[in-house]
């Protein structure tokens, strides 16, 4: 039996009911039931019938199914559910209306007058639907109407926060979620965490770095609640937050500092777009003005330069991902491009699998390839490739825009120049040619070369009646000139990598099969349309519609905007957590999975909205929750009936992602530099990866904070291609969680995290001088590990030192302690006590 | 698919834990019958039994020529070439048809029969072509990407603008490794540019399945380590030592942690490491191969030092067990200019030594069961570009394969008279994928990995396999 308090759930859509009169309206049911039914009556019963009377759900309460014609006909022990045609007789009909005391479905709460009149209507058509209704059997999984009924594509639902046994123990709603969730299922959370383990796993969580002395001794002196509250607001604060999940929102948005693919050419400007990520976070810009910037930054209107210039590095978005760059057809790779951008887009804003549609209708999600170039239409009315002259010859490559007052003059002047330089060589050489002639002082032969080279003279070495010293000094003047151009190229301008809207925007062709040269029939600008509520309002003419598009995504009183509540919500879950309430970060289809815990799902993408999608409230709320704050401890009763703590009742234990892995290294050395980088890439020339010997390669052996380090693809620092760092060439919501060998190869050999280990040794000796060596070990384990050594973690360092010091100074080390000293940091650094967060 | 749906019914950290302590057993075969133990007989008719076929290869050697030789002048024997040297092909001479326009670059270059079988083999592989009758000589080529970035990802991933598994790593998430300490897929000098480490990654497969690298292509094998396999500063026991000071932090945790798998993968990681150690630089010392070994090969000797190294080194991983060892030359295959010049010279940089490992597998005992592949990104055009080159040619080219199961002596596929495109048995890509795989015996259309929301594959929805190229299988 279903316990009472976990099923309360409250549906209040925001706009249902004008909706849905406007849909009973515009719609004549008559014309097509079937697609009625989809729209209206089958998200009814998903959503609140289902639960108890499906196959899906295993459940037939009262013998009841409501997953097919045939089910509901036959109904359950009382009679017939539906009876086509006479609302009267049918049973379903009188439960929802909530009259008969005996008879009140669903038990939780009555459905609102509108749901009840669709109910109504539908069984007055004739209780028209598709033979199997049931939402197992897709007989057509592409079709965007009945499409609508999956989860993820339903309107959010504001439940009501459920009654918990456990009074004492929530310290939020969250909680309250989570542990009725438990309780119905007799799990009991584990204690909380130590205040250390927390104190780490929240500055880590947070800001990526472990937490400060100073944070540690503060945190300890109030209680748990008050000391959390008092670092996340410090660390919500701090600019390194924006340094960590700016890095999150980079996975996403594919960043790389190279095209990757065939032909890894440079991305010089790419770092403006990854600061202004940065920054953008740090602010807590709102997510939908986040998006907004980076879909359509370019098209947006500005108030000073400088507003104008920070959003043309936003649009940046667009234009950073991956392209195969030669010897592609230029359809071809306009297709591509718009198909990388909008597979980029669908799966960080709405976690759908649209690429899937390119080639035929989706396989399993509601989405026609219709659909697909109806937004693909908005994509290739965007140019993010144009012609520039590099290494040597015209190529097709990223857009470039200047930035700054003359930013576009010199932008232009820059590429001109290159454009121009071959032929200035060229000239060069018959000037050079000239001189040779007018030196020799034969007429005939200068005559001979006026005909033929007339612009490798100089104005006045062509004029036989000047002086031959005239003439000469003219035409090396000239030269020199042409040197002087060719020997001073311009400096690059600052620049953003920019897309523009096409002068006039397109509607898309289908293309039969994916094929760039087999077009179809002619498709209008537009979204997905599972995800529209209303008619469809054509795009703009003169625009590509990407700011509309950016508007439909992030729009909270609609589906669309709500499903990416819900994406951005469990991502953020998903971060803090460990895993999301969807695991399935990136794909809300149908071949993603449900979520574990659908109502807070639901609560946490609405607060996101309402709180007008700040980030910052919403990470603020879920870190301050006793959810979060539990140990990672192991509890054999609980762990028998949910081992994959799917329902939350302890913490996730996590391992450092590469970049926490080094900052943290470089933080006990006492050698991390927080402050924020510029480009990291400047010293490499246009091939970031070139065929041949390569001798300038990228390089990591900065003190900065990792986010800053190159991200060359096909080509990432060690550390990052170790520890399962993000693929840059595709959108990642999930990075990879291995544990391989090379990891093991890597934190015992390489040359950085020795180093570092060794500025760390040096560091303690240096702060303990002429102190026992327990003292040594409890600074390195406060250094390394936040939290001091425990008795046999000593006893191990001690004896391992100890030995390790004799040995040294037997062989005639006049460095013993030190570099014994290093062995032992540089262990520490391996170990699983330093990888993990408890 | 059926692979997904088992994979996911297994415990996924026992699996991590699994692959963290060796690297055999992480292979679909292998866990398949593990899967079957843990959950009994009855639950196998959801898993897809592996091998799918009878394997007629248990690995493969993939032998890369970087650039795109030439196959009018070295397997795809092409006379009329010459009677039209300097000149265009004209449409009579084309069976009609309109012929591509350009002129033709004739070939100076002798071919002759071999073995008993016939097959031709031109004069720049001498020594190549005393193993004839064990080569499975393929004419019919063809592939997608006029560019060598394009091109070199089609061949090794089976796509070109989206990141996918290389074909290594499929074979090695099919099988997985027949030993412990040694990855499943390794690559020898692999190229930096077109693609890079695309070309030998694991994409969405685990990434233990990765492609583990030797160097580098634009490196003297001589000098390439395996990143990270030796400590600069400290010595072998100091680090058994500092191993041991690791393992006790790391028991201590565990003990602390119950049963974390997550920390019993990282104990048993580093001990694989440390293992690794050993191992690998064993294998890349030639120290205790016989002077006949080195010199069959060509070791010390030039020009053939260098690749002769590679594919020594090519048969000491497989012999202890990795299941797919590409070996690469360097970029110096691109002969836009000078092409007969520069296919003398690289020629005679791998002929003996790809000799000599068909020889030293042969007389092992290996080559029955190790499929040894020769190929390239593409073909190039038999007509002339810059007075005395030829540009690059997708749409036919020649690759062979001996061993493995293959039909020794057989001429697969043919162009037409001047090796402008296929005319019969034409083999794409996709289907050279398909076919290798089932030397493995896997099924390109049942070795799936579901990735976001769909099963991919090496061959995409494309792929036939060349069954005539085996020699009977039970």
């Amino acid at each position: 039996m279903y316990s009472r308090t976990i099923f309360i759930f409250l549906v209040v859509s925001m706009d249902s009911i004008a909706s849905a009169q406007e849909n009973a309206a515009s719609e004549k049911p008559e014309a097509d039931g079937i697609a009625w039914f989809e729209t209206h009556i089958r998200p009814l019963l998903v959503q609140r019938c289902y639960a108890c009377h499906s196959l899906k759900a295993g459940k037939q309460e009262g013998g009841l199914l409501l997953d097919s014609p045939d089910a509901w006909t036959r109904g359950g022990d009382r009679g017939a559910a539906v009876v086509a045609g006479d609302p009267d007789a049918s049973l379903l009909i009188r439960a929802v209306h909530y009259n008969d005391p005996d008879l009140l479905m669903p038990p939780t709460e009555r459905l609102n007058d509108e749901d009840i009149a669709k109910f109504d209507a539908w069984v007055r058509m004739g209780a028209p639907a598709p033979a199997t209704a049931d939402a197992n059997v897709i007989e057509n999984p592409s079709d965007p109407i009945a499409g609508k009924s999956h989860w993820a594509f339903l309107r959010l639902t504001r439940p009501m926060v459920p009654a918990v046994q456990n009074q004492e123990w929530a310290r939020s709603d969250i909680d309250r979620f989570v542990l009725a969730k438990l309780e119905a299922e007799n799990l009991h959370p584990v204690a909380d965490a130590a205040a250390i383990e927390l104190v780490r796993r929240t500055s880590f969580q947070l800001v990526g770095l472990p937490p400060t002395e100073t944070q540690i001794q503060q945190f300890q002196e109030l209680p748990i609640p008050q000391a959390m509250e008092r670092l996340v607001d410090e660390l919500l604060a701090s600019p390194q937050f924006g340094q960590r999940w700016g890095r999150h929102w980079l996975d996403l948005a594919r960043y790389a500092d190279s095209n990757g693919l065939d032909e890894n050419f440079l991305f010089r400007e790419a770092w403006r777009y990854r600061n202004w990520v940065i920054d953008a976070v740090n602010a807590d810009l709102p997510f939908d003005r986040f998006l907004m910037e980076q879909l359509a930054g370019d098209l947006l209107p500005y108030e000073t330069l400088d507003q104008r210039d920070r959003q043309r590095i936003a649009a940046g978005f667009l234009v950073v991902g991956p392209k195969v760059l030669l010897g592609v057809n230029p359809d071809r790779q306009r297709m591509d491009v718009a198909d990388e951008q909008l597979e980029s887009i669908s799966r960080a804003v709405l976690a759908q699998t649209v690429g899937c549609a390119r080639c035929h209708d989706h396989k399993f999600d509601p989405i026609p390839t219709a659909d697909y170039y109806a937004m693909a239409g908005i994509l290739t009315s965007t140019k993010v490739m144009e012609q520039r002259y590099m290494l040597g010859e015209q190529r097709v490559m990223e857009r470039l825009a200047g930035l700054g007052e003359q930013g576009d003059q010199l932008n232009a002047a820059y590429e001109t120049y290159w454009r121009e330089r071959p032929g200035k060589n060229a000239r060069m050489e018959k000037v050079k040619a000239v001189l040779e002639v007018l030196k020799q002082a034969d007429e005939t032969a200068i005559a001979a070369k006026l005909a033929s080279d007339a612009d490798g003279f100089a104005e006045t070495a062509k004029d036989a009646s000047q002086p031959k010293e005239s003439r000469l000094a003219a035409q090396e003047a000239l030269l020199k000139k042409l040197q002087d151009l060719l020997a001073n190229p311009p400096q690059i301008p600052p620049r953003a990598m920019m897309p523009m809207d096409l002068e006039t925007p397109v509607n898309e062709t289908i293309r039969i099969a994916g094929k760039f040269d087999a077009p179809g029939e002619t498709t209008q600008r537009g979204f997905l349309r599972v995800l529209y509520d209303d008619a469809i309002t054509p795009l703009p003419d003169k625009q590509s519609g990407r700011i509309e598009f950016a508007q439909w995504l992030t729009d909270g009183s609609r589906r669309s905007g709500q499903l990416t509540a819900r994406v951005q919500a469990n991502r953020i879950w998903h971060h803090l957590l460990g895993r999301g309430l969807v695991r399935t970060v990136d794909n809300f289809g149908r071949t993603g999975e449900t979520p574990s815990h659908p109502e807070l799902l639901d609560y946490l993408a609405s607060e996101l909205i309402q709180d007008g999608w700040s980030f910052k409230k919403l990470i603020r709320r879920i870190v301050l929750s006793r959810t979060f704050a539990l140990n990672s401890h192991y509890e054999p009763a609980n762990s028998d009936k949910d081992p994959e703590n799917i329902r939350l009742w302890r913490a996730n234990r996590r391992r450092l992602d590469p970049e926490s892995l080094r900052d943290s290294m470089l933080a006990a050395a006492g050698t991390l530099e927080l402050a924020p980088m510029e480009s990291t890439v400047a010293y490499l020339g246009d091939q970031a990866t070139a065929v041949g010997s390569n001798p300038v390669r990228r390089k990591t052996d900065y003190n900065c904070r990792s986010v800053y380090l190159p991200v060359i693809r096909n080509d990432l620092p060690e550390i990052f291609e170790a520890f399962d760092f993000t693929n840059p060439h595709t959108t990642t919501g999930a990075r990879p969680k291995t544990t391989v060998p090379t990891q093991g190869l890597f934190m015992l050999n390489d040359a950085m995290v020795m180093a570092t280990a060794e500025i760390t040794a040096r560091r303690i000796l240096s702060e303990t001088a002429s102190q026992p060596m327990e003292t040594r070990i409890q600074r390195m384990f406060q250094l390394i590990v936040s939290d001091g050594a425990n008795d046999n973690e000593q006893q191990a360092m001690l004896s391992y030192l100890q030995q390790t010091e004799s040995r040294l100074q037997t062989a005639g080390d006049a460095e013993a302690s030190l570099k014994a000293l290093a062995m032992a940091c540089h262990a520490l650094f391996a170990s699983s006590r330093f990888q993990y967060l408890e | 698919m059926n692979c997904f749906n088992f994979y996911n019914s297994m415990n996924r950290r026992s699996m991590l834990a699994r692959s963290a302590a060796g690297f055999a057993q992480v292979g679909l075969a292998a866990m398949a019958g593990q899967a079957a133990l843990q959950a009994g007989a009855a639950s196998m008719n959801t898993v897809d039994r592996l091998p799918h076929f009878a394997a007629s290869a248990k690995r493969v050697i993939f032998l890369f020529m970087w650039g795109g030789p030439s196959h009018v002048d070295l397997f795809d024997y092409k006379p009329r070439l010459n009677d039209f040297a300097g000149k265009a092909v004209t449409p009579e001479a084309f069976g009609g048809r309109q012929p591509p326009g350009g002129t033709i670059l004739g070939s100076p270059f002798k071919y002759q029969q071999h073995g008993q079988s016939g097959v031709w083999i031109s004069e720049l592989f001498p020594n190549v072509a005393k193993h004839a009758d064990r080569m499975c000589v393929i004419r019919s080529m063809h592939t997608d990407g006029s560019a060598h970035g394009e091109a070199l990802l089609n061949l090794h991933t089976g796509n070109s603008n989206l990141v996918r598994p290389s074909v290594g790593a499929w074979v090695s998430y099919g099988l997985g490794g027949e030993s412990e300490n040694l990855p499943g897929f390794v690559t020898i000098s692999p190229p930096r540019g077109h693609g890079g480490v695309q070309n030998y990654g694991s994409a969405f497969l685990p990434a233990v399945h990765q492609g583990t690298a030797i160097g580098s292509a634009e490196t003297p094998i001589a000098n390439a380590r395996m990143a990270n396999i030796s400590n600069p500063k400290i010595d072998r026991s100091a680090q058994r030592e500092q191993l041991d000071l690791i393992q006790a932090l790391n028991q201590q945790h565990l003990r602390k942690s119950v049963a974390d798998q997550g920390i019993e993968g990282l104990i048993a990681s580093y001990e694989l490491a440390y293992r690794m150690q050993s191992t690998v630089p064993q294998i890349l010392s030639l120290a205790d191969e016989s002077p006949e070994t080195l010199k069959l090969y060509g070791v010390d000797a030039q020009p053939t030092d260098n690749f002769a190294r590679q594919c020594l080194l090519a048969r000491k991983f497989a012999e202890k067990g990795v299941r797919y060892i590409q070996v690469s030359t360097d970029y110096t295959w691109d002969h836009h200019t000078r092409n007969n010049e520069g296919l003398v010279k690289e020629c005679a940089q791998v002929d003996k030594p790809i000799a000599g490992l068909l020889t030293d597998l042969q007389q092992r005992g290996m080559l029955e069961d190790t499929l040894v592949v020769w190929g390239s990104e593409f073909g190039r055009t038999p007509t002339v570009e810059n007075g005395d080159g030829r540009n690059h040619h997708p749409a036919a080219f020649t690759m062979w394969m001996a061993g493995g199961g293959v039909k020794g002596g057989l001429t697969y596929g043919s162009t037409d008279d001047f090796g402008f495109h296929p005319v019969e048995n034409p083999m794409h890509m996709h289907d050279f994928h398909a076919t290798l795989l089932y030397a493995l015996g896997l099924d390109h259309k049942r070795l799936t990995f579901r990735h976001a929301g769909r099963d991919f594959r090496l061959t995409d929805i494309f792929g036939n396999v060349a069954t005539e190229l085996f020699e009977h299988r039970a």
